[in-house]
Formats: C-alpha cells, structure tokens, sequence
C-alpha cells in the first residue's frame, strides 16, 4: 500500500513525527496513552503489514511485562500498599505506573518503526542539508560508501580465499589474520580511491562560497494546510498541558483531572492528532474509490 | 573562436628529473573534438589536468595556458568550476551522493544555484541522456556504464564550454563504453561543446576526432587530422602504431599512396582498391595441438544459480580446458562468464554437474592443496590483492607461510619481478603505481604461490596496447614452462592475438570452442575489425599482422 | 603552524559556544522541566542537554567548512565502521564501533573521533532502525571518540596496543555503559532513586562486559594495521588534525 502521508512534504513528516514521538513519551495520562499506543499500531499495520506489527508486538511482549515488573520492585512510594517483599512494599500505583511506562515504551517504539518507513535519509538529509550542510554531505556519502564498501569487501575476501587466504577455515589466530588482513585492504583501497572522489568534488567547484541544497521537494497547498492542522492540533495540546489535563499524577496516589468538556476536546484533539496519516489515506483511498468507479 | 591556447607549457613532477611535459604548443579551437592518445606514462592525464588548474599536480611548472583568450590562471574558481568540466576515470569514485538526483544536482548546489534553476536544468540533462528511468534510484543499483553516464550527466548539468575526457571508457565494457562514446559525440554535434578526451580504445573515438594528438615523452609527437596522424605515424615508423585502431595499423604495414582509412568500412575500401585475389592460405594455425594433450579443467553439464529461487547463471556448461594452452572464454557482459571462473576456483559451488581440476573433483581439494602450487587467480581488480606499504613487502608477504629463508624469498620475488617487468617499482607503494603496473605487480603475487592453473578475469581492463602486448608476452611464457591459463575477456582483439583456443559464452554456457582463427573467421559480427575488414578476401585473416602478411604475400 | 593556529581559534570559539550553552541554556531547560514537566522531567532535561552538547561540536565543524578530503575521510572512516558493525549484527553487544572510534580519534583528533562516533551511531540506526536511544548512542561515542582524541594529544595514551586497549575498556563500561543504562532508567521511572540506578546497573554489567571485551579486541588487532593505513593517508594527503 502506498502511503499518502510519506508523500508529504518532508517539515510535514518530521514535524508529526516529533510532536507524536514527544507526546508519547510524555503523556502518561492512560487515555493518551492508549491513543497513542492504538494509533501507531494502527498507522504501522498500514505501512509495514500486519506482520511486521505482529513481530513487533510479540518482540516487545516481553520487554512489556519487564518493565511492568521492574518497576514495583524498586519503587516503592504510593499509598496503596498491596503486599510486602522483604520487607518492601508493593504498591498498587507503582504497579499501574509499571503498565503505563510500559505501554509508553512500546508505543514510543512502534512510533519509530513508523519514522523509520516515512522520513527515510534523503529526507532527513535535505531538512538538515540547510542548517549543517557539510555533515549532511557526509551523511549522504556514508550512506553511499556503506553498500559500496560491503560490495568490496566481499570482492578482497573471494580474492583472498583464491590465494589460499581463506577466513573460513585454518584455526582462530589464521581466521583472525586474514580478517584483519581484509579490514586494512578495504580501508586502504577506501581511503586511497577517495582522493578521486575529492577531484571529483572539487571539479564540480566543492568549496565553493555559497553553497545551496537542491531537493525534489515542493511545499503545496495540501502540505500548508496539513502542517497548519498538525500545529493547531499541537497547539491544543500545548494548552491542555497547561489546564493539566493530559498529566495525572502517579503518586503518592493516583490523581488525574476530572473528565470535562474541556478534557474531551483535548482527548479528540489527541487523537485526531495521532491519526492524521490514517486519516489521510483513507481520504484517498475513497477518492480513489470514486474516481475508479466513474470510468 | 579559440578555447585553449597552451604555449611552450614545460612541467616537472616534484623530485623529479624527467620533464612530465616538454614544450607543449598547442590551440584547440571551441567546438573541437580533439583525441589525445599516448602510451601510459606519456603525459597524457598530467597536460589535462593542467587545463583545469584545481587538478593540477604540483610540480615546477613554465609556460602559459590561455582559456578563452584569458590567463587561465586568473580565471576564478567559480568561473572554472562551471566552465570547464573534467570527466576522470573510474566510473564509481566520481559519485559523491547515494541518489542519482543528488548526484546531479552535486555541482550545480556549489554553484549556489536555486531550487528551481536546478530542478530545470536537471530535468534537462535527464531528459538529453536519457536517464529519466533510473532518476530516483540510489547510485548502487546502477551499473558501470550508467555511473559513468550519471558522471557525465553531473559535469554537463553545470553547462561547461569545454569538456576535458581523461580516458574515460578504460573502465568500461565495450557495449558501455561505445554507448558513453557516442553520447560525448553528441554532446559535441549537438550542443557544441569542446570535447577534449584522452583513450587507449580508439577504434571509435579516432574517426569522431577532429583532431588526434599522440603523445611521447611528454612530447607532442604528432598533432593533425586523424587521417594525416595514420599517414604522418607511417612515415615515421614510430611504435605509437600498435594503439592506433586496426585500419590504420593495416594502412601503416601496407606500401600504398592512398589516404589513410580510419573505420571498418574505409578499410574495406582500401583493401579492395589495392587490386588483391582472394586467398585463404597465407594464414596457418599459430599452433598445432599436441595431441593428445592432457585436460586440466573439465567441467560436465554444471548448472548454478545464487539462490534456490532465483534464475540460473550457468546452466548446463561443459568445457575441457587442456594443459599447456591459453584459453579464451569472451563474450557479452552478463552472460555468466565470470562466475563460471568462480565455479573452477571454488568460491561458488554448483547445484548440479561436476568440476574437475587434474581429474579431482574440486571441492574435495582442501584450501591449501587447492591455491598453492596449484590454481591461481587474478581478481579483476588488483587492488583486492595489496596489503603491504611497497611491492616488494607485498609480494614477500605471499611466501610468509613457506618455510624459505630470507634470501630464497627476496630471490623468488626478484625473479617474479623480472618476468613480468617492474624490478624498478618494487619500492613503491602499489597504490602510486599506474592501473597496467598494478595489474602486474597483482600477477606476480598470483606467480608466487607457482600455479600450474592461471584463471584470469578481464586482464586487459584498463590497459593500453603497449601493456596488453606485454602482459601477452608475459602469458606466452608461462605457458612455455607448463603452466595452462585460462581467461575471461571482452576484449576479443587480445584474445585473437594470444589466445590458443577461444570459446563463446552465451546465456550461461559454452556454444562453441575453437582455434581463434576458426572461431572469429567463422563469426560475422562477433569477430576483431582486422577480420571484418578483409574477410571477403582472407577469411583466415584475423588479426592485424595476418592481414598485413597475407596483402604482402599476395 | 598555521593548523595550529587555527586549531586553537577553533577549539577557543567552540569553548566559548559551549560555556553559552552550559550556562544560558542548560539552566533554562531545568528550570522549565522543573515547572512545566511532571514525571518525565529526568529524561527531557537529560536528553535535552546531551543535544545541546552536541551542538557545539556540529556548529564549530560546519563553521570552518571542512575541505572535500576531510569530509571523505570521515565519511568511510563512518561507512567502515557501519559495515563492520553490520558484519558482526548476528552477535549482541560485539560492536567494532567503539573501536574504531577511538583509533578515529587518535589519528584525526578530538572533533573528528567526535564526528565519527555520532555520524557512526547516527547512520547504523538507519539500516537498523532509529529508536529512543539514538541521540545518547550518538553522544556517547561521539564522546568515546573525542577524549581518545584530547587524551592522546595529551600524551595520557599512546598508539598502541595496549594503551589504547586500557582506555577502549575503561571508556566503553563507564561512558558507554553509565550512559546508556542511566537513559534507559530515565525513560522508565518517574523518579530517579540510587538505588535503582545500581540495579541497572549490575543488570547492565553482562552486556558492557561483553562489549567492552569486543571492543579491546578489535583494538588489539586493527589498532596498529589501521594507524599505519591513516597515518599514511594523512601524510600523503596533508590532512590536519582537527
């Protein structure tokens, strides 16, 4: 499936993105909590399968119930104390607070696997290709150098196994020699091979004052108004942290704000915040829809 | 309008005594399309990098070079940046970014042009080379040919005046490097650029010349039109004949008043106006077979693929490889013929069918019992193989597990040294020697471990004629003392000369092995441009020196 | 002497830069979690301060706009460092990264050890996916990297082996792993107590032993080969120590 919001102006994704990654980690309000938890399953089932979320799930399951462990066994502030181990106290909030930073890691993860699909490099490199142009070049050619380097250095070790130089075979100190012996080849072939990379850069007047960064991508007017909701929505957000309506506090024991109209906007806001690119390539899917079905 | 103007140019590499280049005088008007050509080592990649002054070497330096009327060393950076573009040699050294955009974009960014300036002119370049297809993909899919292109693509983007060639192709298959060739002479014809290019392969580039220059010594031998070049070099006896393309070097063994032929088809021409009888006789076999020789690399209907699901690389391939002979396999780029190299020297194991080396099957060869003293391979980059700080510890580094004694060792390595020709360059680094150098600094490791077995891979990749001669003499004797070579090449013309048996690969396997001068006489495309010049009067003719015989003869 | 010269201009300016930052920001960024932010207060001020940190090294590297070799340098002393990190993937916690960080560091100096640590981490968690710990995997071998850098001009370790095995060990349980545990901590619990810290601690020491182990490993024997490859380059090339 192709993903509506990955075409989206790249300031578009990466600001989603950190105001859902901070959000997440921030809010430890339960409802928020399984927005945002609900949420990026929900965009990842979209974009990796329902496999990769599977994997993702049972991967973390685990890590999951840990940490939910983790956390009564050493922190034992709260009012409700349910059992005493050695002498410690176990408490009823500092089990729920165990769930909730559990469910907060989890959530915060998936949210990056979803990052990792949508901002890939080259639109990381083009939003900081302005602000540090040179390391964004070096990003860009370590990024080239990687598949170019793991290319070679299978060509040095067929071309070491053929002069007898095998990595596979001959005891641990051989084994380890010859590794060496193709990591200080692969370098040297590296580092001796740049100085034409630098010619070349040089050519094509690198170093130049005034240097700009070109990129493919144009700000539209689907971009302004899709940016313009993500910052009103965090906004809100912004002001519903001020109202405390998105904290609760854990201990000494559980309190979290009433449930107004106030908080329920705030709550909607949330969510609608979250399920942007949901929503948005459910909007296309049903253009997509309609437009097939008139032909 | 002229474009450069160099008077009396003069340069000495530091420490050195020898003049890199001596008095070069030259103008090179702008739309020109000028051919510089030269043994290795002439002079050739130092007088163009003097015409872009961020490339030049340091060194003592006399002499003037005029770019467009002006001092070129007053030009500014920024100027000289767009003007003067500068293509260099291997293909994926030049690529700086991991997207093919980017790559393009690369130049016109240090210019400090807008976005939508470069989103334009990048369309435009795109669109001119064709490359629309693979615009977004990341520079490591592309192939060798297309990298180049991309590289090619990226200098015109910035619009230059000139554009300075520095053998471009040596890295190139043949099909790739024609494709690159004939886009640079569109680039010429076209837009009218200044095309100045350096080569070793100048069957095509030759007649695209408006003018060729043959370097010597860092000397300007010759400077005209390709045709008087072919008939001034003739006067001269000078040995720059053996790079010239084949016509010319017909042309030059033939007594003759007519103008010299530079393509295929002038050629022809120029045979049939000689007035000679058809005659296959003058052209015996180089070599009978001792028969019945003994085979050393026998492989029976071999079939491999890299994974289960994906499609077969070799599929059925059977060949008997016999003691004592070089044998060629050629054929086209992607055909298979270099993994079936990496079928006989073990790294990849076929599904089905069997290889044999001296009768054993190869993977119950142990490592050892395999490379030495018994097969030995060339890797198509010899810089796979350089570990040390100077030749002569790199090549003493392949005996560090023989129980030899000091002396023994360094006289093993000299005698290696001297057989293939770079006593002088064992205290250099390999890596400041030049790609032919490399190559047989990379052989003479190979020889260390005595191989009965030589499997090469594209030997003569990068080499000029000058270097492809010797490294044929090194091979001839090697095969006089017993050793059996068997090598993979595009290079069709080498393996006429000095090959003993040739096979043609196709879709991953054999079709048909024979003596060259069946196997390319029996050919109509897939044969050298001696033969498909004088086939319709010596069919046995297949290399330069037969035709030149059998015309002599006839 | 003029790369001296510059060299001091440079660290001076970025000095001073960071003095800014410890002194303007770093405050304000407590004070603000300490009114504004509830439970996760710890790991916003933290992970805040580590990027602040980081600034100084970027800003002071883009000022004085690196030559074309020097970015080339870096660049595959990064990609090596990403592909041997891929090539050992199958065995947890044996990294080679620290390693040739620090070897980055002794040959190049203190901002290019630095560059290689962060731009290392940074690229190896594209291929194998960013996650909540990448700004501190960054910082700390940013960091790894910039002290082998100061302590061998310093004269306090030496190219070799065994110096630079010491501080391979030293500097990977206690920068990387004191680093790292304490962010995970951070993440997890609303309240900082010691006594969870040494938990995690002594939970985390297998994982440091065992990288802090790889890692004096890979020091032991690709120190001396990948010196004399740099130091040759260096000298062919005339890169300057930064």
């Amino acid at each position: 499936m192709k993903d509506t919001f990955s075409g989206l102006h790249p300031i578009v994704n990466f600001t989603y993105f950190t105001a859902v990654i901070l959000f997440s980690m921030f809010f430890m309000h339960p409802v928020f909590l399984g927005f945002s938890l609900v949420s990026a399953l929900i965009y990842s089932i979209y974009l990796n399968g329902i496999k990769a979320a599977k994997f993702n799930f049972l991967y973390m399951l685990p890590l999951l119930l840990l940490v939910a462990l983790i956390n009564p066994l050493f922190n034992h502030e709260g009012v409700t104390i349910l059992l005493f181990i050695n002498d410690n106290p176990i408490t009823y909030e500092s089990i729920i607070y165990g769930i909730a930073s559990a469910t907060m890691f989890i959530s915060v993860i998936i949210w990056f696997s979803c990052y990792n699909s949508v901002v890939t490099s080259d639109k990381f490199i083009y939003l900081f290709g302005k602000i540090i142009p040179s390391l964004s070049l070096i990003l860009s050619m370590t990024l080239r150098f990687v598949p170019k380097f793991k290319a070679q250095i299978k060509v040095i070790s067929n071309a070491q196994k053929c002069i007898g130089r095998d990595v596979s075979n001959g005891n641990v100190l051989q084994r380890a020699r010859n590794g060496i012996k193709i990591i200080s080849i692969l370098i040297t072939w590296a580092l001796e091979n740049s100085i034409e990379t630098a010619d070349s850069m040089k050519c094509r007047g690198y170093g130049l004052k005034g240097r700009t960064s070109f990129s493919n991508y144009r700000f539209d007017k689907r971009d302004k108004s899709v940016l313009g909701t993500i910052c009103g929505l965090i906004l809100l957000m912004i002001f519903g942290m001020v109202l405390g309506e998105n904290t609760i506090d854990y201990f000494p024991s559980i309190i979290f704000k009433e449930i107004t109209i106030i908080s329920a906007i705030v709550y909607i806001g949330y969510a609608a915040l979250l399920l942007i690119p949901v929503a948005l390539n459910i909007m296309e899917d049903i253009k997509w829809y309609h437009l097939k079905s008139k032909i | 309008m002229v474009s450069f103007e160099i008077k009396d140019l003069s340069f000495f590499y530091p420490n050195s005594e020898k003049k890199a280049l001596n008095n070069i005088n030259i103008q090179i008007e702008q739309g020109e399309f000028i051919t510089i050509c030269g043994k290795s080592g002439c002079g050739k990649s130092t007088l163009l990098r003097h015409l872009k002054p961020i490339l030049t070497p340091h060194g003592d330096k006399t002499g003037e070079i005029f770019f467009e009327g002006q001092p070129l060393l007053k030009m500014n950076l920024r100027e000289q940046a767009s003007k003067i573009g500068y293509v260099l040699q291997n293909p994926d050294n030049q690529i700086v970014t991991d997207k093919v955009w980017h790559e393009l974009a690369f130049g016109l960014e240090s210019l400090g042009l807008d976005n939508a300036t470069i989103r334009l002119r990048i369309a435009e370049m795109a669109s001119f080379f064709g490359i629309q297809d693979w615009f977004m993909k990341d520079v490591a899919e592309l192939s060798g040919g297309q990298k180049q292109l991309l590289n090619l693509a990226s200098i015109m983007a910035m619009q230059p005046q000139v554009l300075i060639l520095d053998e471009p192709t040596s890295q190139l298959d043949p099909i790739a490097a024609s494709e690159f060739l004939e886009t640079v002479k569109k680039i010429n014809r076209e837009i009218g650029t200044t095309v100045i290019l350096s080569e070793h392969r100048l069957e095509e580039v030759f007649p695209m010349s408006d003018r060729a220059v043959v370097m010597d010594n860092g000397e300007i031998i010759v400077c005209d039109t390709p045709q008087n070049v072919g008939e001034r070099l003739k006067k001269n006896e000078n040995d720059m004949y053996v790079s010239m393309p084949s016509a010319v070097q017909i042309y030059g063994g033939i007594e003759s008043n007519l103008p010299c032929p530079l393509t295929v088809r002038e050629g022809r021409k120029f045979l049939d106006s000689l007035g000679l009888k058809p005659n296959d006789e003058y052209i015996t076999e180089k070599k009978q077979a001792k028969n019945p020789a003994e085979t050393v690399i026998c492989l029976n209907d071999v079939w491999f693929k890299y994974e289960k699901s994906g499609k077969d690389i070799i599929k059925g391939l059977s060949l008997e490889v016999k003691k004592g002979m070089i044998h060629a396999i050629v054929g086209g780029n992607g055909t298979g013929k270099t993994t079936a190299l990496t079928l006989i020297n073990g790294v990849n194991k076929p599904y089905r069918g069997k290889v044999k080396l001296n009768g054993k099957e190869i993977a119950k060869y142990s490592g050892k019992e395999l490379f030495s003293n018994n097969l030995g391979v060339l890797p198509q980059n010899p810089q796979a193989l350089f570990v040390k700080n100077t030749v002569e510890l790199d090549l003493l580094e392949m005996l560090s597990d023989k129980h030899l004694s000091q002396e023994e060792k360094s006289n093993k390595v000299n005698e290696v040294a001297e057989l293939v020709e770079i006593t002088d360059r064992l205290q250099m680094h390999p890596y400041d020697l030049s790609g032919g150098e490399q190559q047989k600094a990379a052989l003479a490791k190979v020889l260390l471990l005595e191989p009965k077995i030589l499997l090469l891979d594209e030997p003569t990749k990068g080499l000029d004629n000058f270097f492809k001669i010797k490294l044929g003499g090194i091979l001839n004797k090697l095969i006089s003392n017993g050793v059996t070579v068997l090598l993979v090449s595009h290079d069709i013309e080498f393996c006429a000369k000095f090959a003993d048996v040739c096979s043609m690969f196709f879709d991953g396997s054999v079709i048909t092995t024979n003596t060259p001068k069946m196997f390319f006489s029996g050919n109509s495309f897939y044969t050298t441009a001696a033969n498909r010049m004088s086939r319709h009067l010596f069919r046995n003719a297949i290399t330069n020196e037969d035709v030149i015989k059998s015309c002599n003869q006839s | 002497m003029q790369s001296e010269l510059n060299e001091s201009n440079r660290i001076s300016k970025r000095l001073v830069l960071t003095a800014a930052i410890i002194l303007i920001a770093v405050p304000l960024t407590i004070a603000f979690g300490i009114f504004f932010l509830d439970d996760k207060k710890y790991y916003i001020i933290s992970l805040l301060i580590i990027i602040y940190t980081m600034i100084p090294f970027f800003i002071s590297f883009e000022k004085r706009r690196p030559q074309a070799r020097e970015l080339l340098v870096i660049a595959i002393l990064c990609a090596i460092t990403v592909a041997g990190r891929a090539a050992f993937v199958m065995l947890p916690q044996v990294k080679p990264v620290a390693a040739i960080v620090i070897i980055s560091g002794v040959c190049f100096g203190p901002t290019s050890g630095f560059l290689v640590g962060a731009v290392s981490a940074f690229v190896s968690n594209i291929f194998f996916g960013q996650g909540p710990s990448t700004p501190w995997q960054m910082f700390c071998f940013g960091l790894i990297g910039f002290l082998a850098g100061i302590l061998f001009r310093k004269g306090i370790i030496q190219k070799s082996r065994f110096s630079l095995c010491i501080f391979g060990g030293i500097s990977v349980i206690v920068i990387y792993g004191g680093i790292i545990n304490l962010s995970a901590l951070l993440m997890f619990s609303a309240k900082f107590s010691w006594k969870a810290l040494m938990t995690i601690y002594a939970a985390g020491i297998p994982f440091d032993l065992v990288h802090a182990a790889s890692t004096m490993f890979f020091l032991v024997v690709l120190s001396n080969p990948m010196i004399v490859i740099l130091d040759r380059i260096k000298k062919k090339y005339g890169l300057i120590e930064t």
